[in-house]
């Protein structure tokens, strides 16, 4: 047989199929081989490839968005307009861009829900493996991720955007001794104003992409040395391994058509709101976070604690050591997880049952929160989806 | 070792369907995102207009019939206007008779506004940058200057017209004036304020009391600044001054301000103009020679004059004649809404059961905060204070004994 | 594997590739169509420039419109000062004349000539390119009296003959 000139998605023979990958600068990303069950639907959901895929999505719709977006506090707010209303599929593009990133949000923490669920992040293998350390990277993407959706909403600079950097900025320096130092760095001043804007401006589209980009390599590198899907010593069927080009890179093909579509059915149907023009005199009611910070809304809420005559606030409670700690036990877990090796891959090994218990006890506190924060209405009221709002005020 | 295989088998021929699925349904949903944007709200009438054009006026006039968005940029105002690409007739002459939006707009308020000057919503409220009918004449959550039509105007002005509820957009430039041709409302607003003495309490355009809040930019507040919680009803900026105006101590427990028993449509009329009284952020160069203030007229200024040298003269220049004639000196208020001082003596007993002297020192109801927040005399001018009005009595006695069929103060 | 299902997978491949590239390029197309501005804030090509009286005689430069206005006593002309070559401003070289022997005349400027500083065209006073790249005489733009404050008013979109002049009655 002739080796042929090009690298082929339909190779001839597993000889072709290699060289396709050594070929192709796309294609050298998969593995030469991969085994039947590590490109299977589950356990994996393929929860990463659709993050990643969201991820492109985001930046190239965050193109024509910056050719229209002015990050001035005086003009902000009308080119947002202006891509809505006068820029030709303008309201398509941003919707995307916000479907995408909300979608991102839910995918991230459903992949470390499913990570976790699967002991993903421990070593099972005979060679040397440090899923532990991709655990930590993605701990650190999710995070990257929420600041990347918080940025973003800021830049239109209506009340949405003005009253949550207000309030972001307060619980930044409640923090103990360096609070208000960052909390200058962050938005150039003790108000916040142009400077803010510019410097969320350039976290949004040139610090956090960048990190990301560069941790989500590290992830991939990570992936591929500690041998891919992570699982338990399945024994090692004949018949289940198959090479990369064309099984893998067809089923990547499958997520990512798949994600695609519905982030452009979902911003056909779902437009994005626009609040009025930022306006420091007056606080919008209700002022609600987006639905992902909810439940960070209801702990900064419900933790200022009074000590005699000292009260500490919930800002500094709810807003930095909570979270912190959540953080940090989240980091940490890998190292707090002592349950053997065998149980990867396994759904409820009796082993991990008690971490699995906290686990999903965390994650109930958090949804029971978001859902509160979802039931909130003018003047912290609940009112139930169905029940209209206390008729807010309006000019006439 | 495991055994390599070239394709997935099964998984794999479903897959390949799968994409074929995908692919097929994505190119749906791009052709449906597509037709959306091809096929917006101003096409239809600008069709429809070319072909009236054509009707009407011919081939070579259709073609003057524009395409594609239309934008009145207005710098001078920070607005960018597209009510053009719908509303395509307003400079065509001979559609006076069209239906909205093909329609010739009124030439006569077109030549002192001309559109590429002032664009379309600082006179006519709405969301000019958008270009979809119900987002762009605004009647939707975030955008607090919807369009003043006729079906605004009829919920909030029974009986009167959308030029009323316009009026109020005029009087954003025109504050400073004191009549405005065609905005009758908002004048007959400017001429409440002057007759019932708004200015003895309140700070208008920079001028006059300090017992009320300011209200030169009383239009600025924001709906949510305003305490509904005594209001029954719909909630509204309006709604609230209808009430306020009403009875103002229905809404506000505390407050000094009495209630003017005003006929209804004079409540409206001062609510459109309080609400009127809004920066809108324009250009000096579109204000033209419109007054920039406000300033007493000339009779005003020559009553008070003329009044300074009398025997009233205290009364005067201390400020009590913006409330209170004083006629036995023939001091005159130009808003004579607090009593006569002339017989202050006979009314502060009966009405508050406390000599005079005790009264200005110590007083209560509206005087207590005048005295506390707008006239702070010290006690040496309250003794003057107590000194004239014996004298004003004094005076008042006299002339009931040499004409005792003319009372000073009609009761 | 029968020939029937090949045929079928072969179809189904080539529809999927097809189908997905042209959804791909029909997305990409309108990212690249929504850049393309569909309102510009350019400012308005008809503009109001002055009272004639306010022009001294000889030669004003507008650097907002880029314009010379030239007045001769009742007549006026808008030469535009955007090189023909590659639209850089040019530089009038100008001399300061008083007018006759009227001491108390004021002084105004004679054009000399107009020089462009990027590639170096010059022209003549009256705007005829005599050397360098330029391909063309400086544009003329048409000139008005406003109907309701009489002011100049300039139309940067049309552009007229080197014979248009506006005289004053």
């Amino acid at each position: 047989m002739t080796r042929r000139r090009f690298w082929s998605l339909r190779p001839a023979s597993t000889g072709e199929a290699t060289d396709a990958i050594l070929a192709n600068l796309l294609l050298h990303w998969f593995p030469a081989r991969m085994r039947l069950t590590s490109i299977a639907w589950t356990p994996s959901f393929w929860l990463g490839t659709v993050t990643w895929v969201l991820f492109v999505l985001l930046l190239l719709s965050g193109l024509p968005l910056m050719v229209f977006y002015v990050p001035s506090t005086r003009e902000a707010y009308q080119s947002i307009k202006d891509i809505e209303h006068v820029v030709s599929f303008g309201w398509w593009i941003r919707a995307a861009h916000r479907i995408a990133a909300h979608l991102m949000v839910i995918v991230v923490s459903l992949h470390l829900v499913r990570v976790f669920l699967t002991g993903a992040y421990k070593n099972a293998g005979q060679r040397e493996q440090h899923r532990e350390w991709n655990w930590v990277i993605g701990v650190a993407m999710l995070v990257g991720t929420l600041l990347l959706s918080f940025t973003g909403y800021l830049l239109p600079w209506d009340q949405l955007a003005f009253w949550a950097v207000t309030v972001s900025m307060n619980i930044v320096s409640s923090t103990l001794l360096v609070g208000p130092a960052i909390r200058d760095a962050l938005i150039g001043g003790r108000e916040i104003g142009q400077t803010a804007l510019m410097r969320f401006y350039l976290l949004h589209i040139v610090v956090v992409p960048i990190a990301m980009a560069v941790l989500f390599a590290y992830h991939m590198w990570r992936v591929r040395k500690d041998g891919g899907l992570a699982r338990g010593d399945a024994p090692q069927d004949a018949a289940e391994v198959v090479v990369a080009i064309p099984a893998v890179a067809r089923r990547v093909t499958v997520v990512a058509l798949l994600t695609w579509l519905v982030v452009t059915v979902l911003a056909l149907v779902i437009p994005s709101p626009l609040e009025e023009a930022a306006n420091a005199l007056v606080t919008p009611n209700p002022a609600k976070a987006p639905w992902y910070f909810l439940w960070l809304q209801e702990i900064v809420a419900d933790t200022t604690v009074r000590i005699g005559s000292v009260a500490v606030n919930g800002a500094f409670i709810g807003g930095v050591v909570l979270p912190m700690a959540l953080l940090v036990l989240l980091t940490l877990w890998p190292w707090l997880d002592r349950s053997p090796a065998a149980t990867v891959g396994a759904t409820l090994p009796r082993e991990r049952r008690t971490q699995v218990l906290v686990f999903i006890a965390i994650a109930a506190i958090v949804i029971v929160l978001t859902g509160v924060g979802l039931l909130r209405g003018p003047s912290w009221q609940f009112y139930w989806p169905w029940q209209p709002w206390a008729n807010v005020p309006t000019r006439f | 070792m495991a055994r390599v295989t070239l394709n997935a088998g099964e998984p794999g021929r479903r897959d390949v369907a799968l994409l074929a699925v995908l692919a097929v349904l994505l190119v749906g949903a791009t052709a449906w995102l597509v037709y959306r944007e091809a096929v917006p709200e101003y096409r239809d009438h600008q069709r429809q207009f070319g072909n009236l054009v054509q009707r009407r006026l011919g081939d070579a006039a259709a073609t003057a019939v524009p395409a594609g968005i239309q934008q009145l940029w207005v710098p001078g105002a920070g607005r960018a206007d597209r009510c053009p690409s719908c509303h395509l007739a307003t400079a065509w002459r001979g559609f006076e008779r069209g239906d909205e939006p093909l329609r010739t707009h009124p030439a006569g308020m077109l030549r002192a506004h001309p559109t590429n000057r002032f664009g379309c919503t600082l006179c006519h409220g709405g969301q000019g940058w958008a270009v979809d009918r119900e987002r762009a004449h605004g009647h939707v959550p975030y955008w607090p200057e919807p369009l003043a039509d006729a079906s605004m105007a009829a919920s909030l002005l029974p009986g009167a017209g959308r030029a009323s509820l316009m009026a109020l957009n005029c009087n954003a430039c025109h504050r400073y004036e004191t009549a405005t041709a065609g905005a009758e409302i908002i004048n007959r607003g400017k001429r409440l304020v002057d007759e019932k003495g708004c200015r003895a309490c309140h700070r208008i355009n920079g001028r006059g009391g300090l017992i009320g809040p300011d209200l030169s930019w009383a239009g600025d507040k924001n709906p949510e600044q305003y305490d509904y919680g005594r209001l029954s009803g719909r909630r509204s900026v309006f709604t609230w001054h209808e009430a306020h105006f009403q009875d103002p101590r229905a809404l506000v427990a505390e407050t000094v301000m009495p209630s003017f028993h005003l006929p209804p449509d004079d409540i409206k009329a001062l609510a459109l103009l309080v609400m009127s009284w809004r920066r809108v952020g324009v250009d000096a160069s579109l204000l033209g020679d419109l007054p920039r203030t406000d300033s007493p007229s000339p009779q005003e200024r020559a009553l008070a004059a003329e009044m300074e040298r009398g025997p009233g003269a205290w009364f005067v220049k201390t400020g009590c004649y913006q409330c209170h004639p004083v006629s036995v000196f023939g001091v005159k208020s130009p808003t004579p809404i607090g009593p006569d001082l002339s017989t202050a003596m006979d009314d502060v007993e009966r009405r508050f059961s406390v000599p005079v002297d005790t009264f200005v020192k110590n007083p209560s109801g509206t005087m207590k905060a005048v005295f506390a927040r707008q006239f702070m005399l010290s006690p040496a001018q309250k003794d003057e204070a107590v000194r004239e009005l014996r004298a004003a009595y004094a005076e008042f006695q006299r002339q009931q004994a040499v004409m005792p069929a003319a009372p000073a103060r009609a009761k | 594997m029968d020939g029937d299902s090949q045929t079928r997978r072969s179809f189904l491949s080539r529809l999927a590739a097809a189908a997905g590239l042209a959804g791909l390029a029909a997305q990409g197309g309108i990212l690249v169509r929504s850049c393309v501005p569909n309102v510009t804030y350019d400012s308005p090509s008809t503009v109001k420039i002055g009272l004639p009286e306010s022009f001294a005689d000889g030669l004003t430069f507008l650097p907002a419109q880029r314009l010379f206005i030239v007045r001769d006593s009742k007549v006026f002309r808008a030469v535009s000062a955007v090189c023909t070559h590659l639209g850089c401003t040019v530089h009038a070289d100008v001399q300061q004349l008083t007018d006759g022997p009227d001491p108390g005349a004021r002084p105004h400027l004679q054009v000399q000539q107009f020089s462009c500083p990027c590639h170096g065209s010059r022209y003549r006073a009256d705007g005829t390119n005599i050397s360098g790249p330029a391909p063309r005489p400086l544009a003329r733009y048409r000139l008005a009296l406003a109907p309701d404050d009489g002011q100049l008013v300039v139309n940067l979109t049309d552009e007229v003959g080197a014979s248009f002049v506006l005289t004053l009655s």
